[in-house]
């Protein structure tokens, strides 16, 4: 007997491979989305800081943004650089 | 006297000439005596007189007999009474004296007239009224069939052809009455029953099971041609117009109303047959403003609701469809909806106590189903619009308005009548929920996605667009997601697809749907481990998904998905589509090793036994495994004829398992969260009531979209605690054990 499979269908959901579940500024899971967003994954990425820490991307910009004299990160206060590995 | 000149007759019975004479002589002299002395008869006389009687009949002679006795009367007529009468007439010239003695002659001529009818009426056969009425009725027959009837017809009363006389005869009878001015006292009540009852009768009849067809004016017509007129040829000249007209309204009033009580009783019928029997359902409502009978129409319609529809056996998408075509009947019926409010109370009630209801709901709504909901849902969007410009609506439309029903209760102002005719949301308000319904519909979609993979996402998002307007974009945002998941996974996995084949390694095709898990329903969770060949594809695929988007990984949900396989055999090949994953992997194995040991099997794939036992039910039925001794199970590569028998009588596993996690478990698991809350408060609080509990829990706990907790369902859930001995409960309060 040869069984040849000719599609196999699987079902999985993707995640984050992050060493948090939920973004530390809006406390929502990294799966879900940002509170402005409506679609996760894509259209809500999620960025890391050479710290180590990471958010979404959304919500680090608008806490970047806030922070007029020099942009730390809100976990460790250290100054907050991207890392783009 | 009598009895020697009787004798003397019996005599001269054959004397020929003479004997008319002595006869004639003879009765005049018992007249003579029954008037003078009617009761002073001796008994023996009066059995001679009968005797005579007797022998008269055997002689033949009643004909003659009686044509003197009328002679008789005749002359008694002209020699008495007639002479009584106008001898009162003299002849004076006095004016006031012939004034009195006219008055005279008529009263003493109406005592004789009088004396006449009483002795007619006071001798009246006890069952003249069955007579009378059989008469009318033959009567009434012959009017109504007299503009149909063919000559070849037989006549139903006297049973002859074309030459019937049977009418002539009815019309010569009632106008002998009429003349005699019987026809008031001694026909009239029997005449109106048996009009009533045909009436009755005909409406019955003719409405009989057809509901696609108005009746009204057929039927006013028939009462104008038939029964009007055939009153009108009874009355000639003797009734007024205005009186006949009157009786006239008097019928038609009568008909409306058994009209409307045949189509009362038919009213159940009619709301199931909605849409053909729209002008029973008009005829209904022309007929409810003329006649009083809506208490009586709310009272009947919910009788036979309970009888019909609100029991255990009736199905509740069957239940649905009638509540839907109830709706839509009573708009037909009674604009105001006063009469829909009543009507569907119980039925509101009776469904709220089914479990699947909202099941049934969602899914009539996106499947084209019996009760087209879904054809509602996009008239809906209409709706939804008319909404936002209700006062142009409403000027327009003044001339058309209502006052409420008189029944309708002023201190609860009747609903808003656009809320009142949307179906829908009084579908989704039976539950009083729109979570609920959502939440349903959420699960329903995510099962259609996952276990028909050839599901038509178009579609589904339009049905999601038209649900959007209705339910807002909050409520139905998480099912937006779900639908792109799918988009999306149908084109990450073209792209894999292209390079795994490019770099080679494709042995086995690997789809695959990429869910946000945080927007799906729970999933059931089932352990299952595929073969290794499709295992070690699947890590390939999931390297290949993080090459494309970084920083991502995939979690498979092994038990889930489909699988299409060819199974080549020596003798045949066999095309399968949409096997499970684990019946795809039992195969695979089986592949790999003719012969597995259950437990073995069980092992590797860590499913248990008992599950994996009906699992391979599966291939059983499809002729390739055999149990060979028990828990053995062995490959069967040519099919052996003999075995076939017994092999049919293995049970193919239902395969319509959900993929979801039932909403119990949901709940459970809900509830289960709670927890943690509950103990937090009493280790720091000590001991709480329920209902402080509930508040707290409320104030903190019961946050997103699907997180509700009723007070009921708290305690329940408190009480199950209790009963596991984590909670102690004393007077009101909840405590936590000490440990």
């Amino acid at each position: 007997m040869k069984v040849i499979i000719k599609n196999w269908t699987g079902v999985a959901t993707w995640k984050w491979i992050a060493n948090d579940d939920n973004c530390g500024i809006c406390r929502m899971p990294f799966d879900g989305c940002c509170p402005d967003c409506k679609l996760p994954g894509d259209d809500c990425p999620l960025v890391w800081g050479e710290c180590s820490h990471c958010f979404h991307m959304h919500c680090i910009m608008k806490w970047l943004q806030s922070q007029q004299v020099n942009q730390q990160c809100p976990m460790c206060r250290q100054e907050w650089k991207f890392n783009n590995k | 006297m009598s009895g020697r000149q009787l004798k003397r007759k019996t005599t001269i019975k054959q004397s020929g000439d003479e004997s008319d004479k002595i006869a004639n002589s003879s009765y005049v002299t018992i007249i003579n005596n029954s008037e003078s002395k009617p009761v002073s008869t001796d008994v023996l006389g009066r059995n001679e007189f009968y005797q005579v009687i007797e022998i008269i009949k055997k002689l033949n002679l009643m004909d003659t007999i009686h044509d003197l006795i009328i002679k008789n009367v005749e002359k008694y007529v002209c020699n008495t009474v007639v002479v009584e009468c106008w001898m009162c007439i003299t002849g004076s010239n006095s004016e006031a004296e012939n004034f009195q003695n006219f008055h005279k002659a008529m009263v003493t001529l109406y005592n004789y007239y009088l004396l006449l009818l009483s002795a007619l009426l006071s001798q009246l056969p006890l069952d003249y009224k069955k007579s009378v009425r059989h008469f009318y009725e033959v009567g009434l027959k012959y009017e109504e069939n007299r503009g149909t009837e063919s000559s070849d017809e037989l006549c139903s009363n006297c049973g002859s052809n074309s030459n019937c006389i049977c009418a002539q005869y009815f019309y010569e009878a009632n106008s002998i009455l009429l003349e005699l001015g019987l026809l008031e006292p001694l026909a009239s009540q029997i005449l109106t029953t048996t009009i009533y009852d045909y009436i009755e009768n005909h409406v019955e009849t003719t409405c009989k099971d057809r509901f696609d067809v108005s009746f009204l004016t057929p039927l006013q017509k028939w009462l104008e041609d038939v029964i009007i007129k055939w009153l009108r040829k009874i009355y000639t000249c003797d009734y007024s117009n205005k009186e006949i007209s009157k009786f006239n309204k008097k019928l038609i009033n009568f008909m409306y109303e058994i009209y409307t009580k045949v189509r009362i009783n038919q009213l159940f019928g009619i709301i199931i047959e909605y849409p053909d029997s729209i002008s029973a359902l008009q005829d209904l409502k022309t007929c409810l403003s003329k006649t009083d009978l809506r208490p009586y129409l709310t009272r009947k319609l919910q009788k036979s609701m309970e009888t019909r529809l609100l029991h255990t056996g009736v199905s509740t998408p069957d239940i649905l469809t009638a509540y839907v075509a109830t709706i839509r009947s009573m708009r037909v019926l009674d604009p105001s909806g006063l009469l829909l409010g009543t009507i569907t109370q119980p039925i509101h009630q009776y469904l709220r106590s089914r479990d699947d209801t909202v099941r049934c709901v969602v899914s009539s709504l996106t499947e084209e189903g019996p009760s087209d909901l879904a054809d509602e849902l996009i008239k809906g969007e209409a709706l939804q619009t008319d909404e936002n410009t209700p006062s142009d609506d409403e000027e327009i439309n003044w001339e058309n308005w209502l006052p409420d029903p008189v029944d309708a209760d002023p201190n609860k102002p009747l609903a808003n009548n656009r809320r009142t005719s949307d179906i829908i949301s009084m579908l989704v308000n039976v539950y009083g929920s729109r979570e609920l319904f959502v939440n349903e519909y959420r699960t329903l979609l995510a099962d259609r996605l996952l276990t028909s993979l050839t599901c038509d996402t178009e579609r589904e998002i339009r049905y999601l667009e038209l649900l959007k307007l209705r339910f807002g974009d909050a409520q139905l945002h998480y099912c937006e997601v779900m639908l792109k998941d799918i988009v999306d996974s149908k084109r990450i996995t073209q792209n894999i697809k292209h390079d795994l084949s490019s770099s080679g390694e494709n042995d086995i095709p690997i789809s695959s749907m990429i869910l946000s898990a945080q927007f799906w329903p729970a999933f059931k969770e089932e352990k299952c481990e595929l073969h290794p060949n499709v295992d070690e594809q699947m890590k390939k695929y999931t390297a290949c998904f993080e090459t494309l988007k970084g920083n991502r990984t995939l979690y498979w949900k092994k038990h889930l998905g489909l699988v299409d396989l060819d199974i080549e055999l020596p003798d045949r090949t066999m095309n399968l589509y949409s096997v499970t994953p684990i019946h795809a992997t039992i195969i695979l194995h089986f592949q790999d090793k003719s012969q597995w040991h259950l437990d073995e099997l069980s092992r590797i794939m860590q499913v248990p036994p008992t599950v994996l036992r009906r699992k391979i039910g599966f291939w059983e039925s499809q002729y390739l495994i055999t149990q060979v001794s028990p828990d053995i199970f062995q490959l069967v590569e040519i099919s052996a004829k003999g075995n076939l028998n017994v092999l049919r009588e293995i049970i193919v596993e239902d395969e319509s398992e959900s993929a979801m996690a039932s909403t119990q478990d949901q709940r459970e698991e809900e509830l289960q969260t709670f927890w943690s809350y509950v103990t937090g408060m009493l280790m720091n609080l000590d001991s709480l009531p329920l209902e402080r509990i509930h508040q707290v829990l409320k104030m903190f706990a019961f946050q997103g979209p699907t997180t509700e907790c009723s007070l009921q369902e708290l305690k329940h859930f408190l009480d199950r605690k209790v009963r596991e001995h984590q909670l102690v409960y004393s007077n009101g309060y909840y405590k936590l054990p000490k440990s």
